[in-house]
């Protein structure tokens, strides 16, 4: 009974879908045309206008979603999910062209795929409304902490002179790129303070290496004894010194198999990668499982009432 | 590939039509087997630890965007959620997408919210730290180190904050937990972290943890489906070896 419920449910998505995707091919045009760039950027009116109108309507329609009872709302992301999907699973497995399947097309082309870029853009607006989201719970977060004068609290203050002095001459920067100030100060923010942190930060990796093939390298069992041998002959057969070791061995021949270098080439191209290929066959299939999951919504169980 | 041929389409297909089967196996009511997976063990013994200290415990979801990675992460924190909700422990999730945050949000407050403890739940424990690896990675370990947490949690993809991550997690001495199918970083978590789930494990972590029929029938559909491949690739190799390299598979293949 649960199952054919499912599959009505299914069928009457997937109608939906097609639905869509008929009015999506139909509304080609329009829709390329309503996500296309506007010229003349900041300096042009339309530009302006067009934020305008976006973010009445985008804040129209996220009020009309939060309104939505949380049945309605869930049942929404099942078809918007399912939807989403369909339009690039028709957009990948039908042909790039096909006289039979495109006949109406001028160059019977696929008509979905023209849609990508616009799709792309759509998925940029929603980044950047996240994106505000994630700032705004950052600054929420920092500003409790100087409110209370949380232990710490000159660390979110440094937060708010940071965040607001590189957006500032950030975008002063990129708006007057030929004001000397605003460069300076960019620069001097991004590339002296900022780049050289980060660089710090990935230079510390170096040290955590060694530590953590400290305690990875303790023989303790068998498979940390292999493990360790086939360290050493890896990293000796890397090192010109190491090469060394097995210099007189021939470079030719069934006797040049036992040079550390080749030992270790064979370790890294042999059976590392049938290791590494194996575990990526089961990952790309794990994925595509989890994507048919995430498609049909079996991973909460939403079309058999039980959540997980 | 821009587009499909139709052996992936024929493979693609074949795969999803074996995975939705055994789901409606498993759902009819069938018994299924699941191997014990170490690592995803572990999970309850790290929640426990973490109850027992009083101390937080910390989820990252990696460096992804809005992907099946990084969703699975977030199922996974649900159940972690779910079972800090009812300990009443604490579940610090930093993430470095902004988009990602929000549906971080709404899974963990979905999670509180199954246990009957919506009041308990803490929204500004889903922090964005920052949207650039190695100010993210700064932002977690100085969250590590701040909150002394008692269990890590590392589901998700890394890059080459892994080992920044978990080293700090061990000097902490949090009991660590990680799964990644970035397999350039695994043998960085093997090193600094007590459980490591790897490869395909990673998908298996929602079906292994909660047991749901549809979960546990998609992971025995996508063993099916692993074994159809190996038996293509043993295919290829016996045709390579008779037909050489224009081998009929490979024509097929569009190779």
């Amino acid at each position: 009974m649960e199952t054919r419920r499912a599959l009505f449910a299914y069928l009457a998505y997937l109608l939906i879908g097609i639905v869509t995707s008929a009015l999506l091919v139909a509304l080609s045009q329009p829709i390329q045309r309503l996500f296309a760039p506007i010229s003349g950027g900041v300096h042009s009116p339309r530009f302006w206008l067009a934020i305008a109108i976006s973010v009445i309507a985008w804040g129209a329609l996220f009020g009309l979603l939060h309104r939505l009872p949380s049945r309605a709302k869930k049942r929404l992301i099942v078809i918007v999910t399912f939807v989403s999907g369909l339009f690039w699973v028709l957009e990948f497995f039908l042909p790039a062209h096909s006289a039979v399947l495109f006949f109406w097309r001028p160059a019977h082309g696929n008509p979905f795929t023209p849609l990508k870029q616009p799709v792309g853009y759509a998925l940029q607006v929603i980044a950047g409304f996240t994106f505000f989201l994630a700032s705004l719970n950052l600054m929420r977060l920092h500003a409790g902490h100087l409110a209370r004068l949380r232990a710490g609290w000159y660390n979110s203050l440094a937060f708010f002179v940071a965040f607001f002095a590189m957006a500032a001459f950030g975008l002063w920067a990129y708006y007057d790129g030929k004001n000397p100030v605003a460069i300076r100060w960019n620069t001097w923010l991004f590339t002296d303070m900022y780049v050289p942190l980060t660089g710090t930060m990935f230079s510390v990796t170096a040290f955590y290496m060694a530590t953590a093939a400290f305690r990875a390298f303790r023989i303790r069992t068998a498979e940390a004894g292999v493990m360790m041998l086939a360290a050493v002959v890896v990293m000796v057969g890397q090192v010109p010194l190491g090469m060394w070791f097995t210099s007189s061995l021939p470079l030719q021949g069934p006797a040049s198999n036992l040079r550390i270098e080749v030992i270790a080439n064979w370790l890294l191209g042999v059976v590392n990668s049938a290791a590494l290929r194996g575990v990526l066959f089961g990952l790309l299939v794990g994925g595509l499982a989890m994507s048919l999951r995430m498609w049909l919504n079996l991973e909460r169980g939403a079309f058999f009432d039980q959540e997980t | 590939m821009e587009h499909a041929n139709w052996f992936a389409l024929l493979l693609v297909v074949g795969c999803s039509a074996t995975i939705v089967t055994t789901i409606l196996r498993a759902r009819s009511g069938k018994e299924l087997f699941i191997r014990r997976i170490p690592g995803l063990s572990a999970m309850d013994e790290a929640v426990g630890r973490a109850t027992e200290m009083g101390r937080p415990m910390l989820f990252v979801t990696g460096l992804g965007g809005v992907d099946v990675i990084s969703l699975q992460a977030l199922a996974v924190a649900q159940y972690v959620g779910r079972m800090a909700a009812k300990y009443g422990s604490r579940l610090i999730v930093p993430v470095v997408d902004p988009m990602v945050m929000t549906i971080a949000r709404e899974v963990t407050r979905d999670a509180w919210r199954a246990e009957g403890r919506e009041d308990a739940y803490r929204p500004d424990d889903v922090r964005f730290l920052s949207g650039e690896q190695f100010p993210y990675a700064a932002g977690v370990i100085g969250l590590m180190n701040r909150e002394k947490v008692a269990s890590t949690f590392f589901f998700g993809y890394f890059y080459g904050e892994a080992l920044l991550l978990s080293e700090s997690g061990f000097e902490v001495g949090a009991v660590q937990v990680a799964a990644t199918p970035a397999t350039t970083q695994i043998p960085f978590f093997l090193m600094s972290c007590d459980y490591t789930v790897i490869g395909d494990e990673y998908y298996a972590a929602t079906a292994y943890l909660t047991r749901e029929p549809n979960l546990l029938g998609s992971l025995v559909g996508q063993d099916l489906a692993k074994a159809a491949i190996v038996g293509l690739i043993v295919l290829g190799t016996v045709l390579a070896m008779i037909q050489g390299k224009e081998h009929l598979l490979m024509k097929w293949l569009g190779g």
